[in-house]
């Protein structure tokens, strides 16, 4: 119910929460909403396309990738966690529009992520009517 | 004399700040303490260090994008006000701490003193 409310509100939160909810509850809650949540991020959507801050303190640029798959944004990474050990992340969008995935522009400063990406323009087609 | 009117003062831009810990860790080494503190989207202008008593405070802000004629559709980042306070043992040697930036995190490195270090000692022949 929670995530559907979500899906209402918010379309951004339909990928997280259909991740967490089911069936992984077996394993420490705790641990699993802190690992679903990484990294943080703001959202930014606009006519032009998708505006994306993440927090990524401590990880290497080389350790971070950022891909597009028509409508679904993917951040994944490599980090070191409190305890020193190094950790793999992985955060999903799915988002309510598709996006250019070769124009891609990353960027990170300070362990904070920026990412642009420009929507791919809808493709208009006239569709001719046949007289019968 | 002057008077300001509350209008005025409002014409400065405020930004509400939340208040958080950072996440850190320690760690020991021969020589030296390592004390991580991550600090995403602080610039190294914006890090306050002090010491005083032998407490090290760490304040900082972050600064985070405001992205025009976009909307903001998910919002988890906050702008924040980290502030953390580490009480640093006798053994450590004040006078020879370091700081340096890398990818969002502040490093710090608390050197231990001389007489803490371990040491060999030399065995001579009688």
């Amino acid at each position: 119910m929670r995530a559907y409310l979500n899906t209402i509100n918010n379309p951004w939160r339909v990928f997280d929460e259909v991740m967490g909810d089911f069936p992984f509850d077996l394993f420490d809650t705790a641990l699993r909403t802190r690992a679903r949540r990484y990294p943080r991020v703001n959202v930014w959507e606009s006519e032009d396309g998708l505006a994306v801050q993440a927090e990524v303190a401590g990880v290497e640029p080389d350790k971070l990738d950022v891909a597009v798959d028509a409508n679904i944004l993917t951040i994944k990474g490599e980090r070191e966690q409190a305890d020193g050990s190094r950790a793999e992340f992985q955060r999903s969008f799915n988002l309510p529009f598709e996006l250019e995935n070769d124009k891609i522009k990353a960027t990170i400063k300070n362990g904070l992520l920026t990412v642009k990406i420009p929507r791919k323009p809808i493709e208009k087609r006239k569709i001719a009517i046949e007289k019968l | 004399m002057s008077l300001t009117k509350k209008s005025d003062q409002q014409d400065v831009q405020k930004v509400d700040r939340v208040e958080l810990t950072p996440a850190s860790r320690v760690v020991e080494c021969e020589n030296a303490y390592t004390l991580t503190v991550e600090l995403p989207g602080v610039s190294e202008k914006e890090i306050e260090l002090t010491l005083e008593n032998r407490v090290l405070s760490i304040t900082a802000e972050n600064t985070l994008e405001v992205f025009k004629d976009y909307t903001l559709v998910l919002h988890e980042l906050p702008e924040a006000r980290y502030r953390a306070a580490f009480d640093l043992p006798d053994h450590v040697d004040t006078a020879g701490i370091k700081a340096a930036t890398k990818n969002g995190l502040l490093v710090l490195t608390l050197p231990k003193r001389e007489e803490v270090k371990p040491r060999r000692i030399a065995v001579k022949a009688g």
